[in-house]
């Protein structure tokens, strides 16, 4: 696949990001065609090279997908002379990206000001948990604390249990945010020439999903949890089916609809029934219908039923595990779900271009996880000009480490 | 583009937006909010999203609907009318983006195909933003936020933790509001500006979006799973310890990662004997023994206020946090800070505070505020409006 041939050719980011939620933004900016550079060391490995043993992985990732794409250099920042390498490396970027809490760049000698000093128009992405300004910047967490700062949390659970706790999804939208804020500074860049901060913390993003719960909160409504509820329409929710753990999700949207899934499930009698003929009359019923679908489901094979309601028009997809995303052509065809596979990795299947661009078509994944410091030759040699006696200098006085 | 220093990040961006899903609208949200100038075109009767619940007490004003369109400005426009399609062209004749959701098969009485866009307007980006996208095998299915996020793996995987170990008989369950239409919504954004990015190289050109695909990218670690031989499933894709603990007075997040977090951890339930003990310095070993640590941390959880708790833990660098209401996050000394809601006037007359964006361009902050547009305020005209600088 042809880099040149991708909307973001052209495009290079020195990229600090760790964990999950940072890399997975520059990682889709990478699969767009930018040329992105993970800055690590040995000292400090990101997660995916080391064990993680509260995920149940016990040794380091052999693949990793939100390192694809990505060019890796090794630069130990707690050396003087590393902290002055990265900022060649800037000065030769478009984009810097950071996700440590708020304030290490800085004790790194690697905030925005110094990096304006060595580019004046840099663009520095700076992801956080909680932001770069505020009392709380100097939080640390995860993706379940986005999600509980950030409200998504509370409002998400069964609306007699506790509150939802999120995961990696939490991380990644953060990470699709933090793409998209950093692809409108450059075009800010590409009018103005001047440099951006942007300040994205994830758990404001958390808060932007739960929007409209927002605006009435603020106008002293309190939104109740919906569970698998929606305020208009029934039957919405998840249904068990004939098979075992395989349910089927649907969302009725109008008397038609109603209509047309009771024609298709052979329910006549409940078609006419007088309780469930409008929108407010099955939304008053809406526990006896749940009970009623139920019992017709629980005959009913989940894929074909699901087939023939869309058939249909109504909205019906069975909840799917990643087997069937795995196994799903509609995926593959759109290069959704693409295969990858390396001398040292057998085949598998990852996550490819996020969308289909109809000219610059060279979007997705070019390169699998790279070794620590794979890319060293063409980044300090060909890029900074940096001799093999002077690099190797470097590496015995752990610089370069 | 002519705009000022000071500027939004996309002042003098101009984007049609045609959209009746929450992924569509949320994607213009996302343009508007950076100071693109965003038009939507609605059908003579309103856009479907105007009706959308939650709805607000007394004006029936819908809560979602104030949130997707704060900021941008609306058009009437009965695109199966011929005026109508003369107010698309010449809308479209000055547009940067134009930001479609239509099914494919009502595409082209509306004049919204693919090739018929690209012909006339060949400087435009033209992104579709389907349920499934527009290409594939299933590119004519339909589906709503409750089906996408099924549709993509993460509603198979929810809920996990608590909820999960107290009811695990129930049906897996949604994420709040519109999760999987805001993933779709915002990569269809990212796509957008991608492909405005290469404009200079290549002119205009399509863009296929799909919700399900975005819900998979996000869920993209449960496809590396299984890649590395494990088939997640809620049942077992919970933290070994940690997770979501019932305190005096709300509910805490509790997360340790790290050999330091554990260390402080500890530290935080006040050294008790049982941590203390030889093994559970193994972090394999805490793994195994996740659900007897979550037992002592639930009792020790159970007998403290949420604030303490939190408090306490931040100070000592144990990753915790509250279990916030949507009014403790509107009215939050942080979120106000750092001015994350502005004043919006409602339809109705009322002032609600709206979200601006979850994201600052320090450089340039990014305004928000404004009014809920009220259907069809802008005269169907607009070679110069649509290069004013947005408010």
């Amino acid at each position: 696949m042809n880099r040149a041939q991708a909307p973001l050719a052209g495009v290079r980011i020195a990229d600090f990001t760790i964990h999950a939620a940072g890399p997975f933004g520059t990682q889709l900016l990478a699969q767009l065609g930018a040329e992105c550079i993970k800055i690590e060391s040995k000292t400090r490995p990101d997660a995916f090279r080391k064990p993680h043993a509260v995920y149940g992985r016990m040794s380091a990732a052999t693949f990793d997908q939100v390192s694809v794409n990505k060019l890796s250099v090794r630069l130990n920042l707690k050396h003087p002379e590393a902290v002055a390498l990265a900022k060649r490396l800037v000065s030769i970027s478009d984009v810097a990206a950071e996700s440590f809490r708020a304030g290490v760049m800085q004790r790194l000698g690697l905030g925005f000001d110094e990096l304006c000093a060595v580019k004046p128009d840099i663009i520095l992405l700076s992801l956080s948990s909680c932001g770069q300004r505020g009392p709380d910047s100097h939080f640390a967490g995860y993706a379940p604390l986005f999600g509980a700062w950030g409200g998504l949390g509370w409002m998400s659970g069964y609306s007699d249990g506790p509150p939802l706790e999120m995961r990696h999804v939490m991380d990644h939208a953060a990470g699709i945010h933090a793409a998209v804020a950093t692809l409108a500074a450059l075009h800010q860049h590409r009018r103005s020439g001047k440099a951006q901060h942007i300040d994205l913390a994830a758990r404001e993003v958390a808060s932007a999903m739960i929007g409209d719960a927002l605006v009435q909160a603020s106008l002293g409504l309190m939104p109740a949890r919906p569970g698998n509820r929606h305020p208009s329409m029934a039957p919405h929710g998840v249904y068990p089916t004939r098979q075992p753990d395989r349910w089927l999700t649907l969302a009725v949207r109008s008397d038609a609809e109603w209509q047309a899934l009771a024609r298709e499930l052979d329910r006549a009698a409940a078609a006419r029934d007088a309780r469930f003929v409008t929108a407010r009359a099955r939304l008053e019923h809406a526990v006896e219908l749940d009970a009623l679908l139920t019992q017709w489901l629980s005959t009913c094979d989940a894929d074909l039923t699901a087939e023939r309601l869309q058939r249909a028009g109504v909205c019906a997809h069975v909840s799917w595990s990643m087997c069937d995303i795995a196994r799903d052509p509609h995926l593959r065809a759109r290069g959704a779900t693409t295969e990858v596979s390396a001398p040292d990795i057998p085949a598998r299947l990852a996550v490819g271009a996020p969308a289909r661009f109809s000219k610059t078509r060279e979007v997705g994944i070019r390169r699998l996880t790279p070794s620590l410091g794979q890319d060293e030759d063409y980044v300090f040699g060909e890029l900074l000009g940096l001799g093999g006696a002077e690099r190797r200098d470097l590496e015995r006085r752990e610089v370069i480490l | 583009m002519p705009a000022e220093e000071s500027s939004p990040p996309l002042a003098g961006c101009r984007v049609i937006e045609h959209a009746r899903t929450v992924a569509g609208a949320y994607a213009g949200r996302l343009l508007a909010a950076m100071g693109a100038a965003v038009v939507m075109l609605e059908p003579p009767q309103g856009c479907a999203l105007r009706r959308a619940p939650p709805l607000l007490d007394g004006s029936g004003e819908s809560a979602l609907f104030a949130y997707l369109a704060a900021g941008k400005r609306s058009l009437v426009c009965d695109l199966l009318s011929p005026e109508g399609q003369h107010v698309l062209e010449r809308e479209l004749e000055g547009a940067d983006i134009l930001i479609d959701d239509t099914a494919l098969r009502e595409r082209a009485a509306r004049g919204l195909g693919e090739e018929t866009i690209g012909e006339r307007f060949p400087g435009l980006v033209h992104v579709s933003v389907r349920p499934f996208g527009a290409s594939g095998p299933k590119a004519d299915w339909d589906g709503e936020e409750v089906n996408l996020l099924h549709a993509g793996g993460e509603g198979f995987l929810l809920p996990n933790g608590l909820s999960y170990e107290l009811f695990p008989d129930r049906p897996p369950l949604k994420i709040y509001g519109h999760f999987a239409e805001y993933q779709g919504g915002s990569m269809a954004a990212l796509a957008a500006l991608s492909a405005l990015w290469a404009v200079p190289e290549v002119g205009g050109q399509y863009v296929d979006v799909s919700v399900q695909d975005a819900v998979l990218a996000v869920g993209a670690f449960a496809l590396q799973r299984l890649g590395d031989g494990s088939l997640e499933h809620r049942s077992t894709r919970r933290f070994r310890y940690g997770g979501v603990f019932e305190a005096i007075g709300g509910f805490v997040e509790l997360l340790t990662l790290e050999e330091r977090q554990w260390a402080a951890l500890v530290e935080l339930l006040g050294r008790p004997a049982w941590a203390q003990e030889e093994t559970l310095r193994d972090p394999l070993e805490r793994s195994r023994r996740g659900d007897e640590i979550n037992r002592h941390i639930r009792e020790w959880m159970s007998r403290h206020e949420v604030d303490d708790i939190v408090h306490w833990a931040q100070r000592l660098g144990v990753p915790a946090a509250k279990y916030r209401t949507p009014a403790e996050v509107v009215h939050g000394e942080h979120e106000r800070a750092r001015a994350l809601f502005a004043p919006i006037a409602l339809a109705g007359g009322a002032e609600a505070q709206v979200l601006v964006a979850p994201f600052q361009f320090l450089s340039s902050p990014l305004k928000g505020g404004g009014r809920v547009p009220a259907l069809g305020e802008e005269a169907p005209l607009s070679a110069e409006r649509a290069t004013e600088p947005v408010a």
